[in-house]
């Protein structure tokens, strides 16, 4: 069930990453629509933030490619937004809230510029929209697993992109923050932005989104949520591996070299 | 004395000039090494610094004498060999980070050690100079040579005021950094080169076994005191420069006294300083905030003790009545009667000891604060009403006026706690 559509905002084809010799994604092929609140399903280990990494070029892929809004990533990286996963970070660095929010206008600045008072401005307003702006000045130390997360999205705001790519920016976070911040994505959703948001939260997924995509090490559904959100296709997804994929995965590993890479 | 007013008056030029060039180098080893120490990698300056040594042999026999230039490019190409080394060998291999450095810091130390004994036998009257490379003397570098060295320190403090974005965000988030486009490897591989700089300016002065302790210690000590970076790079260059100069000074009074081991003692005194004294994370300010709360926790108690004798219609107790309470606590006791008759808050007369008003309506709130707290238990957290003492006993001196108004309010100001005892409040709140 994968739900292909005319001029894509992104498009990733026949995608196959692997970690060293450990084949973590296989041939996704996929596009999705623009201004829609998308999540990405899928068990631990499914590759779901892999997916993520390789679209921002963190990864490099065996093989395919991705294409956003039909161009090469490097021609239109300023107009893209990337939430790392909370935990890739030392939060006992010495910053304040308000010095990684302004890191989200680093992009549009370039090297060596030093950020403004319009930068400043910029990461204030994010700060405003996440409800953090009483903690701008605070230590990120001193911030609970919710607030962090409030940080990153408001970093990825200050980049004023078209496309967000978000790594479970709901891991840690109360019910409370998790409604207010999925009102804030369909409202940007709603003014045309793209949101793809990895996500773990099935129910939460149902009332949310507009599109799924379900992972499993391979694609297993991209389509209107109405559509993918199948008790089949859900079986398929969190049902456990394909056996003959884990099979070939080992042995891949067995091997003295990577088969995969060219 | 005398040497102390003739070094820090600076009469003589050459002191000054000394001076001038390890506050430079001590500036730009402190910040360079802020930076790696918030990037977890202050093994990597250790290694380093040791693999300078056969770089800076090699330079010495090319040139045959000590001749500044030979011996900072030797140096630095073969710290740069050692950081290429370190990087390419976690990269094709399974070996972890910290065995990799070890490897190559003993590696490297020991070709040097080698090359620097052969250079010893060679007979060259100029070798008794090189040996001040092992742990450095900061007085005894020619003013030509400082030139060279400050003007490196100089590189250094400039290329990384003007790199503080983005070495800021290689630090705190390089995939972020990456996703943005910035060149990350590149950057990293300017942060190396600088690091390695940093190293080779220090080997003189400091020497290449200690020069890691001016990369590190210096922003270890100032992490106790801020949360800021710009400050915390401040702070590290001071406690760096302070170490450095006080160094060169014991080097100037002591003749033949080499300058590292003094500027490590002195960086270590100053990290064990801000280690025990230094607001919130010393050990000493901690140790002092928890004997104060335990002070209180007994005036406390001993309050708690009157208030409750005055529920059951005793409004005096007698001293020995209340040091019957605690037995085990006696001296406590003493201290809390002591301050709280001072605060006014008891009263003691031949009869006894009693609450004053004040202390009344003290006493009460502690009261009241452990009983909401342990009908809060009980109703909200559902653990049974012979289970929520202890609990209360802690959250009584904690809780602040905001979370008992809180409280009050989620429990509907109730009037009896789970054993069924009445709340108490002041008689115009109930």
């Amino acid at each position: 069930m994968i739900t292909q559509v005319s001029h894509p905002v992104l498009e990733v084809h026949d995608l196959t990453v692997s970690y060293e010799q450990h084949p973590v994604l296989w041939n996704v092929d996929l596009s999705l629509p623009a201004g829609k609140l998308i999540g990405i399903l899928g068990p631990n280990g499914a590759g779901k933030s892999t997916l993520i990494k390789s679209i921002m070029g963190l990864i490099t892929p065996t093989s395919g490619y991705v294409k956003i809004f039909d161009k090469a990533l490097p021609e239109v990286r300023s107009r893209i937004s990337y939430v790392p996963q909370r935990e890739s970070v030392d939060w006992n660095f010495p910053a304040s809230v308000l010095d990684v929010v302004v890191m989200g206008t680093y992009g549009k600045l370039g090297l060596f510029r030093r950020p403004g008072k319009k930068e400043m401005q910029v990461a204030q307003d994010a700060l405003e929209q996440v409800g953090m702006t009483p903690f701008a000045s605070r230590q990120i130390s001193e911030l609970s697993g919710g607030q962090q997360q409030r940080v990153f999205i408001a970093r990825a705001l200050a980049q004023q992109a078209d496309l967000y790519l978000m790594d479970e920016p709901f891991a840690g976070v109360d019910m409370a923050t998790e409604t207010a911040i999925f009102q804030l994505l369909q409202d940007m959703a709603a003014a045309g932005k793209s949101v793809l948001v990895v996500h773990h939260d099935i129910h939460s997924a149902m009332n949310f989104f507009d599109w799924v995509i379900m992972l499993n090490l391979h694609l297993v559904a991209s389509g209107p949520k109405e559509q993918v959100m199948t008790e089949e296709l859900l079986r398929k997804t969190y049902g456990g591996k394909l056996n003959l994929l884990t099979q070939v995965t080992d042995l891949i590993r067995k091997q003295d070299f990577n088969p995969l890479q060219r | 004395m005398e040497d102390f007013l003739y070094f820090f008056t600076f009469q003589d030029p050459s002191i000054t000039w000394v001076v001038l060039g390890i506050t430079l180098l001590g500036i730009g080893s402190a910040y360079v090494g802020t930076f790696s120490f918030l990037d977890k990698k202050a093994l990597l300056g250790d290694a380093i610094s040791h693999a300078v040594l056969p770089g800076l042999c090699l330079g010495f026999a090319l040139a045959g004498e000590k001749d500044p230039r030979y011996i900072v490019t030797g140096a630095f190409l073969s710290g740069a060999l050692a950081t290429f080394l370190s990087s390419w060998l976690k990269k094709i291999t399974k070996l972890s980070e910290d065995s990799i450095i070890a490897s190559i810091l003993s590696i490297f130390f020991g070709i040097g050690i080698v090359f620097l004994t052969v250079l010893q036998k060679s007979g060259n009257p100029e070798i008794a100079g090189l040996n001040s490379f092992i742990f450095g003397n900061a007085i005894g570098i020619a003013e030509t040579d400082l030139l060279l060295y400050g003007g490196l320190s100089l590189t250094i403090i400039l290329v990384l005021s003007l790199f503080l974005k983005e070495f800021r965000l290689m630090v705190f988030d390089p995939n972020f950094g990456q996703a943005i486009g910035f060149p990350i490897q590149g950057i990293r591989f300017i942060f190396n080169v600088l690091m390695i700089l940093a190293v080779v300016i220090g080997i003189q002065a400091i020497g290449v076994v200690l020069m890691a302790a001016l990369l590190i210690t210096p922003a270890a000590a100032a992490r106790f005191w801020t949360n800021r970076l710009s400050t915390l790079l401040i702070l590290a260059g001071l406690f760096s420069v302070i170490s450095a100069i006080l160094g060169t000074y014991i080097s100037f009074v002591i003749p033949q006294m080499p300058t590292g081991p003094w500027v490590v003692i002195f960086l270590s005194s100053i990290a064990l300083l801000s280690f025990l004294l230094a607001p919130k994370s010393g050990l000493l300010p901690r140790l002092f905030s928890r004997k104060r709360y335990v002070k209180q926790m007994h005036r406390d108690h001993l309050m708690k003790a009157l208030f409750k004798a005055k529920e059951a219609k005793r409004e005096v107790l007698s001293l020995e009545e209340i040091r019957a309470l605690y037995p085990f606590h006696k001296k406590e006791i003493e201290h809390s009667l002591q301050v709280l008759t001072k605060q006014g808050l008891l009263i003691q007369d031949p009869q006894g000891v009693r609450l004053s008003p004040q202390g009344t309506s003290d006493a009460m709130r502690i009261v009241r604060l452990h009983r909401l707290w342990e009908l809060y238990l009980n109703e909200f957290l559902h653990i049974a009403p012979d289970h929520v003492h202890e609990s209360a006993e802690q959250m009584e001196h904690l809780l602040t006026p905001e979370l008992e108004a809180l409280l009050e309010q989620r429990l509907n100001y109730p009037a009896l706690d789970p054993h069924q005892v009445t709340i108490p409040r002041e008689a115009h709140d109930a």
